[in-house]
């Protein structure tokens, strides 16, 4: 009981401050998982292995960390290495993608492939942020597309901020389309033990039919006040080349033929066995081998932060799992739906949606992942579709305000730092109905698909 | 070419602060930049600002706001590194102006063309101050005062290091109410001569 108690207030501690940013977020969850450790697995429940258990340190040296010759297992609990690894290395090929100038290239050669009419550009654009989120982290994704969608709107002369709102949902929904594309689905991926290729035909097909939702949505509300707005005259020589956004031309080609390795490991990872992990580590050493000169500077940009957080998030949400704690709160979802299949389901994707708009969505779905595997085993649902429900719930309730995703955050104040600041009213009038109709389209999909 | 000179007056509601800095931009034939900082920016970037007027010198909500990266949310954050940068290129640039508040003492440290001033004022002659201003009641007059320098400290102590009003924090901090507005004005004008003088020789 002890234990549970602690559990609990170090939780809900740890999200108070992560919320309030009093203290940055990932020494908030290294301190809470001190305490985890101390108070919960320590002082209430005397227990060495569950503090073994929960480091999970072992998980490393075995064989099926880095290989699996038959079919994905699930991780153990504690902390998820296969997630810390694979995000690390994805850091580490983004970097090298970046310093040889590969996002600048590939917005600029899009918006001259479309002759740079400003409603073309706004939908291949919001077509590319859903792709690429796909394959690397939205914040990298609407990094270079929010600052050259700026710089295109002030040489054609449009207002951005309809296309930057634009490209931040396209980037949360392209991230809910595959394991890798947001932080959520690579946690729910590896510890259920779900490949690259279960999300595509899954979360993917749903995030492929929201895509049209959404482009018809934006270009009713967006698509007249860009087309007043924009230049009638396109003045081309002022336009910057794609050629001339590439720093780098050797590192360029490595650059290119490193992610394109990597989007075919992460695809056929279920027929190669080879473990995201593992994937990460390739793509990270080809990384620094390939551009040894810029290695350190490389190592030196990867976001620690954020993997420090993760490691620390993983020992709090060990602490609410091995004492029981999110049986509980599973079983309180199951009383509410009364067992019901598709109540249960509106739960959790509402549920998700709504704490996602708010909170961080790592740590809520992290915290889900074992409630969702309690409901599948005490009411014998199908785990991998709550998989999905709560896969699409966080990713996309994440759209609905300026402070649920971080890829809002960096669009908002890409935006600002060119004097467009966007308030609150402003984005949720815009982004709010999308994500309704997103969630609400995900449900139903659901619905008709696996009930 | 004549030697830029910068002032920044930092003040309490009701001291009489911004009048003064009105005055000594009169007084020196420089510009003064206050809440139009707004509508200079947003002339310099063609774009209208008129909706964030709302969101000058105040704090960001810690609840409504969140930190990716460095990157935030929080439309008073980004206004305020709007003004930041702009403040730090027109100083860069060797105008000579007056500014108003908005963390100037500290944004505009490294400028040895800058005073910093700080004005205050007593209790009594700040209330009776803007409930002549306003046509306010006494209670009103005090009520707005208090939430006025809360925002300003609140705004002010979440960007700098140095506490808002804190005398280390400027070159000089002056009672307003003891010689009143044209008097402190015209010592601060002497102040400022002298400080040009002394780095001129």
């Amino acid at each position: 009981m002890l234990a549970q108690v602690f559990a609990v207030i170090i939780f809900i501690a740890m999200f108070v401050f992560i919320v309030t940013e009093i203290v940055e977020r990932h020494i908030v969850s290294l301190v809470c998982a001190m305490l985890t450790v101390i108070l919960v697995f320590g002082v209430g429940m005397h227990s060495m292995t569950a503090v073994i258990e929960t480091i999970n340190l072992k998980s490393i040296f075995t064989a099926g960390f880095w290989y699996l010759s038959g079919e994905a297992g699930e991780s153990s609990a504690g902390i998820n290495w296969e997630t810390i690894l694979f995000i690390f290395g994805m850091m580490v090929m983004v970097e090298g993608m970046a310093r040889v100038g590969f996002f600048r290239w590939l917005c600029m050669r899009i918006a001259k492939l479309v002759r740079y009419q400003v409603i073309p550009l706004f939908v291949t654009f919001m077509v590319l942020s859903t792709v690429l989120a796909m394959f690397i982290d939205s914040i990298t994704v609407i990094l270079f597309l929010a600052a050259v969608t700026i710089e295109l709107s002030q040489l054609l002369k449009f207002n951005p901020v309809p296309m930057i709102l634009s490209e931040i949902f396209c980037a949360n929904l392209g991230g809910s389309a595959t394991m890798c594309g947001d932080p959520p689905n690579i946690i729910i991926g590896t510890s259920l033990g779900y490949s690259f290729t279960d999300f595509v035909t899954n979360t993917g097909l749903i995030a492929g039919i929201s895509l049209i939702a959404v482009l018809v949505y934006f270009y009713l509300i967006f698509g007249r006040e860009l087309k007043a707005s924009a230049a009638e005259v396109i003045d081309y020589d002022s336009l910057p080349s794609p050629e001339s956004t590439i720093t780098d031309k050797k590192g360029f080609i490595v650059s290119s033929v490193i992610f394109a390795v990597a989007i075919v490991l992460l695809v056929t990872h279920a027929q190669t066995g080879l473990t995201v992990s593992t994937i990460g580590m390739i793509v990270a050493v080809a990384t620094l081998a390939s551009s040894w000169k810029y290695a350190a500077a490389l190592l030196r940009k990867v976001d620690y932060k954020t993997l420090l957080f993760f490691i620390g998030l993983f020992v709090v949400i060990g602490g609410l799992e091995q004492t029981g704690i999110l049986e509980i709160m599973a079983a309180f979802i199951g009383r509410i739906s009364g067992g019901n299949v598709m109540v249960m389901i509106a739960i959790i994707i509402w549920l998700s949606a709504v704490a996602s708009a708010f909170v961080d969505n790592i740590p809520f779905a992290t915290t889900m992942i074992p409630i969702i595997k309690s409901l599948s085993a005490a009411y014998g649902v199908d785990l991998s579709m709550l998989a999905w429900t709560l896969a699409m719930g966080t990713d996309i309730g994440g759209s609905a305000t300026p402070i649920g995703a971080s890829a809002n955050v960096v669009g908002i104040a890409t935006a600002a730092r060119e004097g467009y600041v966007i308030k609150w009213g402003q984005y949720c009038k815009k982004m709010m109905p999308a994500t309704v109709i997103v969630v609400l389209l995900s449900m139903v999909i659901i619905y008709v698909r696996y009930l | 070419m004549e030697k830029q000179l910068i002032i920044s007056v930092g003040r309490e509601y009701g001291s009489g602060g911004h009048e003064i800095a009105d005055r000594l931009s009169k007084h020196y034939g420089i510009q003064l930049l206050d809440h139009n900082l707004l509508d200079e920016i947003a002339a310099e970037k063609n774009l209208d600002m008129q909706h964030l007027r709302g969101l000058d010198e105040k704090h960001r909500s810690r609840l409504a706001s969140r930190t990716v990266r460095g990157y935030s949310s929080s439309p008073e954050e980004n206004l305020y590194l709007l003004q930041f940068d702009y403040l730090k290129n027109k100083a860069a640039s060797g105008e000579s102006f007056v500014i108003v508040g908005r963390c100037s003492e500290t944004i505009l440290k490294e400028y040895d063309s800058l005073i910093s001033i700080f004005v205050l004022g007593d209790r009594d002659r700040k209330i009776e101050r803007i409930m002549r201003l306003y046509e306010l009641s006494r209670e009103q007059a005090v009520w707005k005062i208090r939430e006025k320098d809360m925002k300003r400290r609140r705004y002010h102590n979440g960007h700098c290091d140095r506490k808002w009003g804190d005398s280390r924090n400027y070159d000089i901090s002056i009672n307003s109410s003891k010689l009143g507005i044209e008097g402190t004005t015209a010592l601060l004008a002497d102040y400022i001569d002298k400080r040009q003088y002394d780095s001129y020789h």
